[in-house]
């Protein structure tokens, strides 16, 4: 029997602002619990929560690079829940009016293809603080510094049909709103929070199933591991007879498992109702307009443009548009005039393997396009190139000054050339014989022999002649 | 303040004489909290202030729910039991600023739910003139010092006419400004979108002394208009070219004979003043204290959700070993008294899943419903200012509401529409039956306080009204 | 109307307890203050207008600035149990979640 899996994922991510979403207590993580807190986040007697205005703008940011409807009139609701780490026991969050509806993310779907996830709605909300259950035996301590940081909520249609779907989608999800800068999006971090809520259904069927939620995700990775695991537990309880129940689930990342929460005594009943301390939140449409002029180049049109001005292959463009800082590095070495084709190779690269170790971008893109212009016009082999940048990484001396004082100036002169083939060739009697006798393929090694006997300095282009004139006379011999 | 409340010397002999009378005024249990050493640190505060500010040594009372980092705040309620906040509130410093002393933190309904200070879990106020007699409510600690000459001015807060009708049962001026007027930032919050922080007054001019103090836009609170502090009005000379509306709804058959009396002869007298006198209509206000009932008590639940035991406040968990529920109902189920109690669990309906339509969203209709009548009625060509009488009856006798929760919201049925409209609105002292004050209400047009001040001290000027209570 | 179960299933999403003794009073005046309010259904059909604000008509925004009001106590200080710099409640219980 096959199954149809249908998910649809509410992405809660942190807005990028220096204050608090209604008080001005610092957006910042890890100082001393409880310590980045006042009287609103508190949720003191008497204390009133005022909107930041930067977190409006990442939202609408946000939902723009979406391409949601922004409303120029929406409202702050209350949800109402009591909870120890929720100081008011509400949270100002939106609710039957949001900061922007519809939308769509472009995604690859490893089954599909390239297909498009809805976007529902967007709206902004404040964080709760954090309850820890096992600092204190059989207490929850507390942490509100958090409290009241700002969010937006992202929710997507129920569009996935796949584990791996979902993992896609909230890759591309992330590229797009770290590239609009409006969050880091880091799940490790919490910075990026994703609720699954997934059903099955026979193929063909038009309604939705039960729909379970799974929380307590913390990478992409566990995200696909649980719905993969939740779709095991779902697909057993109706083979077996059984229906499935509408329940909360947290994901076992050592087990890889999905387990309910014990169920509540309440259903959900959140009583929302527009905050009385918010009036509406009122755009213009020129105001949005701006933060629409205002977006920065998107991943999708940052791939088609390194493509079609570039000339780069559609992997490479999408292999660098993974981080926009990779790809912004590149295109500032491109600027700095290394021809493309070349400068790519560098990037994804030895670029990239010291920016995945966390070396951010020690050499500078004009500092390598001087490097690889280098090996352009055959002062340095590619090999040396890559020693000259690998010292250019700790120092500031430029690509012309490392290659010299490492003497790694390329040598074309044939006396110096003819040196090194003969002593390699002296020293090699056995596979100068098979080449002799017909495997010419051993060029490739006789030419990396020389390369290597001239400390990469020997240029590789001259010493391949070089070496097919020298076999050919000792054949004579 | 060039009033009584304006004679005043140093800080130092204020907080004396102050303490003085807060000690003589205790039989009436119109104070949760004073010290004379509180006092006395104010008035050595106030003198060593370098400028003589507009209310330099005038000593205020406050509603124990305007937060003060002085002194504890309890709302008179259980479970803020000596809760000290960590700030003040907007109008506290602002006070403060102006040479004002906080003298007192006055008695008050629990969480201002009450019309008559008996709801307050430290024991009822009595009316200064009748100890049998409740003061009115939610504010009744504040009317009744005032009331008593303990202190010239006095803080409340209205929601639903907490300050007016006091005010009216008392023999004082009680002045609710505009809703947005003046800051609610430190006034813990009941119903959000129609608390006003509203101010006592032995006369009217020590009233506008208060409120130009303390209003004005602050940037902590998103209701707060943006606007300057209010900037009183001289008085009329005559009354000549004003049109005075009285409501036909705020004049039923069976009011109180004393009331309407009084008011006759207010009418009268703004009549004699050269203002014209219209009777108009303000259909709605008749539903207006049930869609109070709907929405102040849904915002209350929410804004009571805070009181947890987690954060601040008293704790109690029941039974002792029990999990986080068992702290949240056993510190609610006990902090809380009946009335809030009640409050809370009606708010909680009305916004429940199913019924929110039929309650909530009905009663935010009526509550447009309700401001169009007085928009209406302010139009151009309409009239000034409305007057009516500010409640149906003077001071009631304790007990006599307590057993029914209906009977004693429809004490508030003459100023409930007012805040639901978020006007300014006052009470001020226009005679008395049987030795009980009886309070004459003006509503203005939004932010017109200083044209309705005015009018007040022109009317008090000619009706016998506080100064026969303060002989 | 509003009857005992009612006010049971409410009195928990308020949190508040509520015993057996007070129950039928409660539920008598809860029944009392609802029908009172019910008094609105009176109100003549058709009259609609949109949600009524009292204050300003949007909110203002507050520029993004660390500059929060400070506390004359701190949070040690005023709550009821307090260890290692976290407020402490009893273990969660039948709210348990991540």
């Amino acid at each position: 029997m096959t199954w149809e899996i249908v998910i649809g994922l509410e992405v809660h991510v942190q807005l990028e602002t220096r204050s608090k979403m209604f008080c001005g207590c610092a957006n910042v993580f890890g100082a001393p619990p409880n310590t980045n807190v006042c009287p609103v986040c508190l949720g003191l007697p008497g204390a009133l929560p005022v909107p930041n205005a930067q977190a409006v703008k990442l939202g609408t940011q946000a939902a723009l690079a979406l391409g949601s409807t922004i409303h120029e009139r929406s409202v702050f609701a209350r949800k109402n829940y009591f909870y120890p780490d929720l100081p008011k026991g509400y949270q100002i969050s939106q609710f039957d009016q949001p900061l922007a509806t519809g939308g769509a993310v472009q995604i690859e779907s490893p089954e599909r293809g390239r297909i498009s996830i809805s976007i529902t709605r967007l709206h902004l909300e404040e964080d709760a603080g954090k309850s820890l259950h096992d600092r204190i035996p059989g207490k929850t301590a507390v942490d509100l510094n958090r409290a009241c940081a700002p969010l937006a909520e992202i929710v997507s249609g129920p569009d996935m049909r796949s584990p791996a779907e979902a993992r896609a989608y909230l890759l591309a999800l992330k590229q797009i709103l770290v590239y609009t800068g409006v969050s880091e999006c880091s799940m490790e971090k919490g910075s990026l929070r994703v609720d699954a809520n997934m059903s099955i259904r026979r193929p063909g069927e038009t309604r939705l199933g039960t729909k379970t939620e799974v929380k307590n995700m913390n990478s992409f990775a566990n995200v696909e591991r649980a719905l993969e695991a939740e779709f095991e537990r779902q697909v057993g309880l109706v083979e077996s007879g059984k229906q499935v129940q509408q329940v909360t689930l947290l994901f076992n990342a050592a087990a890889g498992t999905v387990k309910p929460m014990r169920s509540k005594e309440e259903s959900h009943d959140y009583r929302y109702f527009p905050d009385p301390d918010l009036p509406p939140l009122v755009l213009t449409a020129a105001w949005i307009e701006e933060q629409k002029a205002s977006l920065p180049e998107l991943p999708e049109a940052k791939r088609q443009r390194l493509i079609t001005s570039h000339g780069l292959s559609a992997y490479h463009a999408r292999e660098l548009t993974l981080e926009k800082a990779m790809a912004d590095y590149f295109e500032s070495v491109v600027n700095a005039k290394a021809e493309p084709a070349r400068a790519v190779g560098w990037v994804l690269r030895d670029v990239m393997a010291g920016f995945n170790e966390g070396r951010g971008f020690p050499v500078s893109a004009v500092r390598l396009a001087a490097l690889i212009g280098l090996v352009k016009g055959g002062v340095l082999s590619d090999q040396a190139a890559r020693r000259v940048y690998a010292e250019m990484s700790t120092s500031d001396e430029s690509a012309n000054v490392i290659a010299e004082r490492l003497g790694l100036v390329q040598v074309g002169d044939s006396d110096a050339l003819g040196q090194w083939v003969d002593e390699v060739l002296a020293a090699s009697p056995s596979e100068v014989r098979r080449y002799q006798g017909g495997e010419t393929k051993l060029i490739g090694f006789f030419v990396g022999q020389v390369m290597k006997k001239s400390g990469g300095k020997a240029d590789p282009k001259k010493v391949q002649p070089l070496l097919i004139d020298r076999l050919k006379g000792l054949r004579g011999l | 303040m060039s009033g009584e409340a304006g004679k005043r010397g140093s800080g130092a002999a204020t907080a004396l004489e102050t303490g003085a009378r807060l000690a003589k005024a205790e039989p009436l249990n119109a104070v949760l909290n004073w010290s004379q050493d509180a006092l006395d640190a104010e008035g050595t505060r106030v003198d060593a202030m370098t400028t003589r500010g507009p209310l330099h040594a005038v000593p205020i009372a406050l509603k124990d729910n305007i937060v003060t980092a002085e002194q504890p705040s309890t709302c008179g309620s259980r479970i803020l039991e000596g809760y000290t906040s960590p700030f003040n509130a907007t109008v506290v410093n602002r006070l403060r600023a102006a040479g004002a002393m906080i003298a007192a933190k006055a008695n008050m309904d629990e969480f201002a739910m009450g019309s008559s200070t008996e709801h307050s879990a430290y024991g009822r106020v009595k009316h200064p003139l009748d100890p049998s007699r409740v003061p009115g409510g939610s504010s009744g600690g504040s009317a009744a010092l005032v009331a008593a000459g303990v202190v010239p001015v006095a803080l409340g807060s209205e929601t639903g006419g907490s300050v007016r009708q006091p005010a009216s049962f008392c023999g004082v001026v009680g002045v609710k400004p505009s809703y947005g007027r003046v800051s609610r930032y430190g006034l813990v919050a009941f119903g959000s979108s129609l608390d006003c922080i509203s101010v006592f007054g032995r006369t009217v001019e020590d009233a506008t002394g208060v409120l130009s103090v303390i209003s004005g836009h602050d940037p902590l609170e998103a209701t707060s208009v943006d606007q300057a502090p209010m900037i009183p009005e001289t008085g009329f000379k005559s009354l000549k070219g004003i049109r005075i509306g009285l409501p036909r709804e705020y004049f039923p058959p069976d009011l109180h004979p004393g009331v309407r009396a009084a008011t006759d002869r207010s009418i009268a007298a703004l009549k004699a003043l050269g203002a014209e006198v219209r009777d108009i209509s303000l259909p709605h206000s008749r539903f207006a204290v049930p869609t109070y009932y709907i929405l102040a008590p849904a915002e209350a639940a929410a804004n009571l959700a805070r009181f947890d035991g987690v954060r601040y406040g008293p704790r109690h968990i029941e039974p002792p070993d029990g999990d986080v529920r068992a702290l949240y109902q056993a510190t609610r189920g006990k902090g809380f008294g009946p009335e809030v109690r009640r409050r809370i669990l009606v708010g909680t309906y009305v916004l429940s899943a199913g019924y929110y339509d039929a309650y909530y969203g009905k009663a935010q209709r009526m509550r447009a419903l309700i401001a169009d009548d007085f928009t209406k009625a302010f139009a151009p060509r309409g009239v000034h200012f409305l007057f009516t009488p500010t409640t149906p009856t003077p001071a009631f006798v304790a007990g006599e509401k307590s057993e029914d929760p209906v009977a004693m919201y429809l004490a508030d049925i003459f100023v409930s529409a007012v805040s639901l409209a978020g006007l300014p609105a006052m009470s001020l002292p226009i005679g008395r039956d049987q030795g009980l004050p009886i309070g004459g209400q003006i509503i203005a047009p939004y932010f017109q306080e200083p044209r309705m001040l005015a009018l007040a001290a022109a009317l008090e000027s000619v009706v016998p009204g506080t100064a026969e209570v303060r002989s | 109307m509003i009857g005992k179960e009612e006010v049971i299933h409410i009195a928990k999403l308020a949190e508040l307890a509520v015993s057996d003794e007070e129950l039928p009073k409660l539920a008598e005046q809860l029944a009392r203050i609802v029908s009172f309010v019910e008094e609105l259904n009176q109100a003549p059909a058709g009259e609609t207008a949109p949600a009524y604000l009292a204050g300003p008509e949007m909110t203002p925004l507050r520029p993004d600035l660390v500059d929060p009001v400070p506390l004359s106590l701190s949070p040690a200080e005023i709550a009821p149990a307090f260890v290692d710099g976290f407020f402490v409640v009893p273990r969660l219980g039948a709210m348990e979640e991540a």
